[in-house]
């Protein structure tokens, strides 16, 4: 058996709490630190918690990459444990849209409003606002368009 | 099934989440309430025990209701799940050690507020907080993800299914 093959069912059909259920919530962690960072970010730019600098936000990035890599590698497992249920829903392929979207109005935020030399000498106005508002809600759709995936598929394996 | 179980399957709400979407609905919220509590709470914890330590502690602090409401999204939406199918988590053993994770978690809140607020709430930036509060932090992170962790269980042990050594 291929490595490819081998790794399908384990992560499917091994028994073992470290298969399948140990990549599922490493998903939902790395999620939770992945959403609620941006989210939290996109709070402050909004006008909550105004003392915190909004140039120190960027000591979370990390934070974010680190759940972002965990999310990579353990949504990628559970696509190679049940490729036809994610592969023949619309739904999945919204749900990465959204996360590329998501992720590019981070870089822009950091770019655009982090990096920006003024950022902690005046509130952030306009653009700023529009691009975090914007954030939270496509990382609610990505994080509802998850969720979604479990009642939406239409075939868990292959040939049913 | 006990008499509450059946009244809880009787009352509307119960039927309410048995109809097509709500389930799934309730279900989204849970996750982006959990995400809020962890992107508020969470980096709390990580500041306390002394990441990012140039942001001032009462100015992150500041985003904590934020983290309250998610918390309360989360205790509403868990008890639409819960009326709707009671027995699928009273004997579920993962439902059981949620539930003392979350004890442990609300414990320690208390004891943070009760002990250490005031000492935190007076450091500026580039300040460590006190040891006991640093330990706090780093207990709060590990009980929400062991809260997180036994909700991700909850499916594999669902009764009669899965044998359980107490229930």
């Amino acid at each position: 058996m291929d490595m490819y093959s081998f790794l399908s069912v384990w992560v499917r059909e091994s028994p073992s709490l470290w298969a399948f259920p140990f990549i599922l919530i490493c998903h939902t962690v790395g999620m939770g630190f992945l959403v609620g960072t941006n989210v939290a970010m996109d709070l402050r730019i909004l006008g909550f918690a105004p003392r915190v600098p909004l140039s120190l936000f960027q000591k979370f990035f990390p934070v974010m990459q680190l759940a972002f890599c965990v999310n990579a590698v353990s949504g990628i497992l559970l696509l190679i444990a049940y490729p036809t249920k994610a592969l023949t829903n619309p739904l999945f392929y919204i749900k990465l849209c959204l996360i590329a979207f998501a992720l590019t109005q981070t870089r822009w935020i950091r770019d655009q409003v982090l990096r920006n030399p003024a950022v902690d000498v005046k509130p952030v106005l306009g653009k700023g606002r529009v691009l975090a508002g914007t954030s939270l809600a496509v990382w609610a759709g990505a994080v509802t368009a998850g969720r979604l995936l479990a009642y939406t598929y239409t075939h868990l394996m292959s040939g049913e | 099934m006990s008499p509450f179980e059946v009244w809880l399957r009787s009352t509307s709400l119960s039927h309410l989440m048995h109809s097509r979407w709500a389930w799934p609905a309730a279900e989204s919220l849970h996750f982006c309430g959990l995400s809020l509590l962890l992107g508020t709470v969470g980096l709390f914890d990580l500041r306390l025990m002394g990441f990012a330590k140039q942001i001032p502690l009462p100015a992150l602090h500041r985003l904590i209701p934020w983290g309250i409401f998610g918390y309360f999204i989360n205790v509403m939406t868990g008890i639409c799940f819960f009326t709707a199918e009671p027995d699928q988590y009273l004997y579920n053993p993962s439902f059981q050690i949620k539930m003392v994770f979350m004890t442990l978690a609300g414990t320690n809140v208390l004891l943070f507020y009760l002990t250490m607020f005031r000492r935190v709430r007076s450091r500026g930036p580039g300040e460590d907080a006190p040891l006991p509060a640093r330990i706090m932090g780093g207990a709060s992170l590990v009980f929400w993800i062991g809260v997180l962790t036994c909700g991700r269980l909850l499916t594999f042990f669902r009764p009669p299914y899965h044998w359980c050594p107490w229930c």
